[in-house]
């Protein structure tokens, strides 16, 4: 019905394509270059705001492909809430065991302010990751230049980059077992 | 109504959840023949410092069948709702590459929608076997798209419990054998005028070898835990002893314990160090790793 509208139904008559389907906004205007006026017509809207979106434009069997995508309504909001129950189960499974790990974190910390103080208070200390400690700065004296900068790089206070993201599959090497010592002082 | 049930039996299972440590509600007995230590405020008992070293997932988790059920129904919807692909801004008129796109496209039309999406417009028969051909002599001259590795590693099903490509998905943890048979995570003891988190670095290379690169991620503990007192057998009383837990990563390289103290290790699974762990410690450190 609103696919007679459509400014593109003389231009799929015109191409030998397979689709029934391109999006096209600007009108065609005679006199062009082919290239420019493909990249024309791919940026801007038509004038002509006959649909509910503003850029683009529904394919031209929209109803018919929603039909097979949705069972029906009802269905939808079923499967809508019983998404964001199992995000919900996922979420408090996640909650609940950083409660527990932050519990032990604070029991911990408890213990150790009851029985030393100056520990406590040095646990407690912020890192700063511009800050060298003394052996460090006379070791970087020793090393060279390579060495220096492997060494400068494991920041403290700050996740090392050799953390690996999780992947779909794993490395074809594996995991690296043979990795030689580097010193860092503490 | 059943929705409300659902609700409500959501929100009964977190305080389940939240309450554990305070009660243990696992089916296996509470640790009372063990007593507690009383607190002995005058003298300052022995500190040890302890490593958990955490080889961290390497494989994202396996979505689940309702996950990927949603997953596919999601593209289905954007699919059916989305803006026409501009295909001629893309590729160019009548190339073979267009030609694969839109063989691959009706495909995800036929997939997504069924049989009636994704039909070719019937213009030429012999041209359209022609464009199918080249895409085909396409398709070898680019050859085969490389093969990915398998998400389950050959030391899974041998249950090699030291390699570190085992368990993909989970967290792994260092457990080391004394000599005497006891499963327990690294140790050692806090030299006067040092630091908790450098006494745990020095503790884990003495222990474990340094041909690990190890990374402690705070100067804070996890975790405590203290030893159940053991009867004097000796006159002079034994100071208490208190064990602070240090979380560590390991990015490389692999564990080489020292042979004095320690018989063997494992990098184990939460659920494997469960069943290796004296209960009492087990009770006392189960807080500290994760689930998954």
């Amino acid at each position: 019905m609103s696919s007679i509208l459509l400014p593109n139904s003389k231009r799929v008559a015109a191409t030998s394509t397979v689709h029934f389907q391109i999006r096209c906004y600007a009108r065609k205007e005679s006199g062009m270059d082919p290239k420019k006026e493909t990249i024309r017509r791919a940026l801007y809207p038509s004038n002509i705001r006959n649909k509910p979106t503003p850029t683009g434009t529904w394919r031209p069997d929209v109803e018919k492909a929603l039909q097979h995508a949705i069972p029906s309504v009802q269905a939808h909001d079923t499967i809508d809430r019983a998404w964001l129950l199992h995000k919900r189960h996922i979420r408090k499974r996640r909650e609940a065991e950083t409660e527990r790990k932050f519990e032990s974190m604070r029991k911990a910390m408890d213990e150790l302010a009851s029985i030393d103080s100056h520990l406590y208070m040095e646990a407690n200390k912020p890192e700063n990751p511009r800050a060298r400690s003394p052996e460090e700065v006379n070791l970087l004296k020793t090393l060279k230049a390579s060495e220096a900068r492997a060494s400068d790089a494991r920041i403290r206070g700050l996740f090392p980059r050799e953390l690996r993201v999780p992947t779909d599959t794993p490395s074809r090497t594996g995991w690296k077992y043979d990795w030689k010592p580097f010193y860092r002082p503490l | 109504m059943s929705s409300r049930n659902f609700i409500s039996l959501c929100r009964r299972k977190p305080s389940v959840f939240s309450r554990a440590f305070a009660t243990v509600t696992e089916s296996s007995s509470t640790p009372t023949q063990y007593p507690i230590p009383p607190q002995n405020a005058r003298v300052k008992p022995k500190l040890l410092t302890s490593i958990i070293l955490n080889r961290a997932p390497i494989l994202t988790p396996t979505p689940t069948p309702f996950e990927r059920a949603y997953y596919a129904y999601q593209a289905r919807l954007r699919r059916a709702l989305f803006n026409p692909f501009p295909y001629d801004f893309y590729f160019k008129q009548g190339s073979i590459l267009e030609h694969r796109f839109t063989l691959e496209e009706r495909k995800r039309e036929r997939i997504a929608f069924g049989r009636e999406f994704g039909v070719a417009d019937e213009l030429d028969k012999e041209k359209a076997a022609a464009n199918k051909a080249a895409v085909e002599q396409l398709a070898e001259q680019e050859g085969e798209s490389e093969e990915m590795m398998p998400r389950i590693h050959p030391s899974d099903d041998a249950r090699d419990y030291k390699s570190l490509d085992r368990k993909g998905k989970r967290n792994l943890y260092l457990l080391l054998q004394e000599n005497e048979g006891i499963w327990r995570f690294p140790e050692g003891i806090v030299k006067k005028g040092e630091l908790l988190h450098q006494a745990a670095q020095r503790d884990l290379l003495a222990e474990c070898g340094e041909y690990m690169d190890t990374w402690i991620v705070s100067r804070n503990p996890i975790g405590h835990y203290r030893p159940p007192k053991k009867a004097p057998s000796s006159s002079k009383p034994q100071p208490e002893e208190v064990a602070f837990f240090y979380k560590a990563h390991i990015m490389a390289g692999q564990a080489r314990p020292n042979p004095e103290t320690v018989k063997d290790f494992a990098w184990l699974t939460k659920q494997e160090i469960e069943s290796r762990v004296p209960e009492y410690y087990w009770h006392g450190i189960k807080d500290m790793l994760s689930e998954h």
